[in-house]
């Protein structure tokens, strides 16, 4: 049963105004289908998906109330960042005037659209949120640029799937999968699931017969993971110390093959210093063994292809941090690529790459680097790509679901990053599960 | 007339519906992975790829994969109900979205006894699920 302060029960009055009303009435409906007993105040950072006025189908704020709110003094309260490129377009922040792809199946209108493009960054909204302390980050990896991190413990409330265990397990801070509008205005969120720490403890023991050491590894691995715990908190064995690239990698195909929002990696991860924290000290309920042929079989189920013709490379799934940009430009620095390559990152890191001569070397190979999005996210390709390339099980899942009839069912080829940069600059696939 | 099977559970959200159920064996994936308007997932080498999910009860193992499975919830012809053994914060999502009987937690795995085409009473309010298995 729900219990709120006298505070909160004031809010949900319309004590404190109607934005904050509605924003309150969504955070407690939230909490009682969570089956929450109390609200706990935020004392991390918010992320969302901007505008994100809809807070849902039963839940608006108009931009009027917006507007009137903010001439007020309303502020966001807590730190807030916007997730990916605003909702519901997600067109590329840069490299959008390359994207010569429908949106959304429409082809009325390219994300090349100046027009479109205009509108899809619903500036109005956004300008008012900004003076409100939104920070426009507009990644799905924002944690790349934001350059202010939730500590231990903290109580967060993000939403991105990739970024669920990035917070609870990376950065061992505190998160549910519902960082909004609602929950950053009033820095509060329903008191359940993550938030809580015998939640958080491993319940299923994961082992493997391979080092787990390689971007790609790490990328099968997670897949695997989630596919085998689902919604389960796996303690992992068997891997190296991750680099940035690979807790990025890690964490979406864990997030995407499972609903994983928590893991420990025994001596690395913050809450794990030994496999006894990691459990609280409880037997596993399960032990999993996702050996080779496991790993090599999602390799294969992630791969969807008949072809070894290669139309399109992606890279940036999730977003590309400053080195896997620099590994790239180094990889094709005075090459040129056979076929359309998109690359992205955060809007932010636009300029760092520009400033290091990586922008430059790219436009010479003929790379696009976007930044805000990726092709999932847009639900389209430009014209003619019967077969992508990728090197992140996340995209690979997801953007098929975008070509899912069978007169242009796209194909995939999934591998390293070094696979997909030899087809870029030969247009074969050459990948295998080594 | 067929014998009913009853299995109490936890309401996620309230409500009261009949129809015949729909299974997935696998989790359910949201996102670029289902088709909103044709109400069906778009998940390759799922077992329910293009299976349409409107006006029926669905039963899962539990979600999977990004927010957008609150998706499962909007469109013009969303499941009448939802049934599912692992409630997360995408359940709570999707339970937000479609404000249709939702039930979880259940005394017994529905999963092993709820099959597709069999028809199911929803009773979210009160907490209980009854099943009438289809005639063979």
């Amino acid at each position: 049963m729900l219990k709120l302060t006298d505070e909160e029960k004031r809010t949900l009055q319309g004590e404190d105004g109607r934005l904050k009303q509605v924003c309150m009435q969504y955070v407690v409906e939230m909490a009682e289908i969570a089956g929450a007993s109390r609200l706990v105040d935020l004392d991390g950072t918010g992320d969302m998906h901007s505008p994100g006025l809809a807070l849902s189908q039963h839940y608006q704020i108009t931009i009027d109330e917006l507007r009137e709110f903010a001439e007020n003094g309303g502020r966001f309260k807590i730190p807030t960042f916007a997730n990916k490129s605003p909702f519901p377009e997600f067109a590329p922040v840069h490299g959008w005037e390359h994207c010569h792809s429908c949106v959304r199946g429409d082809s009325s209108t390219m994300f090349s659209n100046p027009a479109h493009h205009k509108q899809s960054l619903h500036e109005e909204e956004l300008s008012i949120m900004k003076k409100m302390g939104l920070i426009t980050t507009h990644s799905c990896a924002n944690y790349l640029v934001m350059s202010y991190f939730p500590s231990v413990g903290q109580h967060c409330s993000w939403f991105e799937s990739s970024q669920m265990p990035y917070c609870n397990a990376t950065l061992g801070a505190r998160t549910n999968f519902d960082g909004t509008f609602a929950t950053c205005i009033l820095g509060k969120a329903p008191y359940y699931d993550m938030h809580i720490t015998e939640n958080r403890l491993g319940t299923i023991l994961v082992e493997t017969d391979r080092l787990i050491q390689t971007d790609l590894e790490w990328d099968v691995y997670g897949f695997a993971i989630g596919e085998a715990v689902t919604v389960n908190v796996p303690v992992v064995t068997g891997t190296s110390r991750p680099t940035t690239t690979q807790y990025e990698k890690f964490n979406s195909a864990i997030a995407t093959g499972g609903a994983v929002r928590m893991y420990h990696l025994p001596g690395m991860t913050p809450e794990a210093p030994t496999i006894e924290h990691a459990t609280g000290g409880k037997a596993f309920q399960k032990q999993v063994m996702i050996d080779n042929k496991v790993l090599r079989d999602t390799y294969d189920l992630l791969n969807f292809r008949t072809t070894d013709v290669i139309d399109m490379v992606y890279l940036g799934c999730p977003h590309l941090n400053i080195v896997d940009l620099m590994q790239i430009a180094h990889k094709v620095d005075g090459k040129k690529c056979k076929v359309p390559v998109w690359l992205a990152t955060a809007p932010w890191l636009y300029a760092a790459a520009k400033e290091q001569g990586y922008v430059d070397i790219f436009e010479k190979s003929g790379i696009v680097l976007t930044t805000g999005t990726c092709p999932a996210a847009m639900g389209s390709l430009p014209a003619g790509v019967s077969c992508i390339a990728v090197d992140s099980a996340k995209q690979a899942m997801y953007l098929t679901g975008c070509y899912p009839d069978d007169d242009n069912r796209l194909q995939m080829a999934y591998g390293s990053q070094d696979d997909c940069i030899d087809a870029a600059l030969t247009g074969r696939w050459r990948g295998e599960w080594r | 007339m067929a014998d009913k099977i009853r299995i109490k559970g936890r309401c996620v959200y309230p409500g009261c519906v009949e129809a015949e159920a729909l299974v997935s064996p696998k989790p359910l994936q949201g996102f670029a992975n289902i088709d909103t308007m044709n109400g069906y997932t778009v998940e390759r080498r799922h077992p329910l790829f293009k299976v349409p999910y409107g006006g029926k009860v669905l039963v899962f193992p539990s979600p999977r994969g990004s927010g957008g499975f609150m998706a499962y919830g909007l469109g013009p012809n969303p499941p009448a109900a939802f049934v599912y053994n692992h409630a997360t914060p995408l359940t709570v999502l999707l339970a937000l979205q479609a404000h249709t009987p939702s039930m979880t937690d259940f005394e017994r795995d529905p999963m092993e006894i709820i099959e597709t085409g069999d028809m199911v009473l929803v009773n979210a309010t009160e907490g209980y699920i009854e099943i009438t298995k289809k005639s063979k």
